[in-house]
């Protein structure tokens, strides 16, 4: 469930690509000014809106196994995480519950969630993060950065032997100037990974009524219309 | 009166030993390629409690077939090989799902939805081509097809002599 805490790294994001000239990145020596750069950067946003990739490369397959989806936030504690395909499942969470639903047979079904109280643990998490506040990064995180001309990539090593099992390494990368990631990919110790490439972000948006509502959220088509002008 | 009861009788014996009882998985899916990577999204209930699956499949006409089952963001919950004639190689557990269970309920499941034969042991429904739901009495299983991709798959899927535990 670790792992999916990090995934609340991705209330930092937003994803503009910028093509650039790939040079060799740098370490730098002291990580903290660009952690509260990140800092502050975000918690002066109240919503955000980003549609994403997500691969997952595994060693024995050929190609990597996609999925596609969209991610929400909105504040002052709200997430909305949907995959649209090749399945259809939604996500939602705010600092007081959270709901999952899927889709079968043309219907959205809630389901009982097993581990209510971890998920909810996830979503404060998140939280934490889209208010600017990554302390929690550092507790349980060795942080290290390394920069290019193009490419600002924030390495995270579990400090935590358990999750470093599952979970060797995590890198976020986001342009030079940490006010957007491209993406996240998190690196497992035999050598497979997965990888969430942004696109698409809206900052700033207002989100429609029923957005993150978890007794019948709203379908993700009205919202992408709702957010379509805003630029 | 004897054969009036016997006739029946017969019937139905004959007419069981032609299709399953109505509560089970008639037979596996027949429909989908030798060689090909499929795609699965689940729903585990388990004392009433609901876990998100996806399963990654890649079948092989000659090597048999290689389960890969993850939670949401990936991690890996079960990796299964079970070979044509039906030996099962158990390549990753965790606390999640254990060995065991791998071995007796994830490769069970697993062949009596994209088995070769039908099996008597396949307890619940097929809900459509893609939709099946698997009832058994410590958990449900309600597993659904979103994706296949014909084409052969990579041999190693298919060799149990990597790393893994008969």
């Amino acid at each position: 469930m670790r792992r999916s805490f990090v995934i609340g790294v991705l209330l930092l994001a937003t994803a503009r690509f910028a093509p650039g000239e790939e040079s060799p990145l740098q370490p730098v020596a002291d990580p903290q000014p660009l952690l509260q750069d990140i800092q502050r950067k975000m918690s002066s946003l109240t919503s955000v809106y980003l549609e994403f990739t997500q691969e997952r490369q595994l060693k024995l397959f050929v190609e990597p196994l996609k999925s596609e989806g969209v991610m929400l936030i909105g504040r002052p504690d709200q997430i909305r995480w949907e995959t649209t395909s090749p399945y259809q499942s939604i996500l939602l969470g705010n600092q007081k519950t959270v709901a999952q639903f899927e889709r079968a047979d043309g219907e959205w079904n809630k389901l009982k969630l097993g581990f209510p109280q971890m998920l909810k643990r996830v979503m404060e998490q998140m939280t934490l993060m889209n208010q600017g506040k990554l302390d929690a990064l550092t507790s349980d995180f060795t942080i290290s950065v390394s920069t290019n001309r193009s490419l600002a990539v924030l390495t995270l090593v579990p400090k935590d032997e358990n999750v470093r099992a599952m979970l060797s390494s995590l890198e976020v990368k986001m342009q030079p100037d940490s006010s957007a990631t491209r993406e996240v990919v998190m690196n497992e110790p035999g050598g497979d990974l997965t990888r969430i490439v942004f696109r698409r972000e809206r900052r700033d948006v207002k989100f429609p009524p029923g957005t993150f509502d978890q007794t019948k959220p709203l379908d993700v088509a009205a919202i992408k219309a709702a957010v379509s002008d805003v630029p | 009166m004897f054969r009036k009861l016997l006739l029946p009788l017969l019937l139905a014996l004959v007419a069981g030993c032609a299709t399953p009882p109505g509560n089970m998985i008639p037979q596996p899916a027949s429909s989908f390629p030798a060689d090909a990577l499929v795609t699965q999204r689940g729903v585990l209930t388990v004392r009433g409690r609901q876990f998100t699956l996806n399963g990654y499949l890649a079948t092989s006409a000659t090597g048999g077939q290689r389960l890969i089952v993850t939670e949401n963001f990936g991690n890996v919950l079960a990796d299964v090989l079970v070979k044509r004639d039906g030996t099962v190689f158990v390549i990753r557990s965790g606390r999640a799902f254990k060995r065991e269970w791998v071995r007796r309920f994830v490769a069970a499941d697993l062949q009596c939805i994209f088995g070769e034969s039908p099996r008597m042991d396949c307890p619940g429904r097929q809900l459509s081509e893609t939709h099946f739901v698997i009832e058994r009495r410590r958990y449900k299983l309600d597993l659904q097809i979103v994706e296949t991709r014909p084409g052969p798959q990579p041999a190693e899927l298919f060799d149990e002599s990597r790393k893994l535990t008969p």
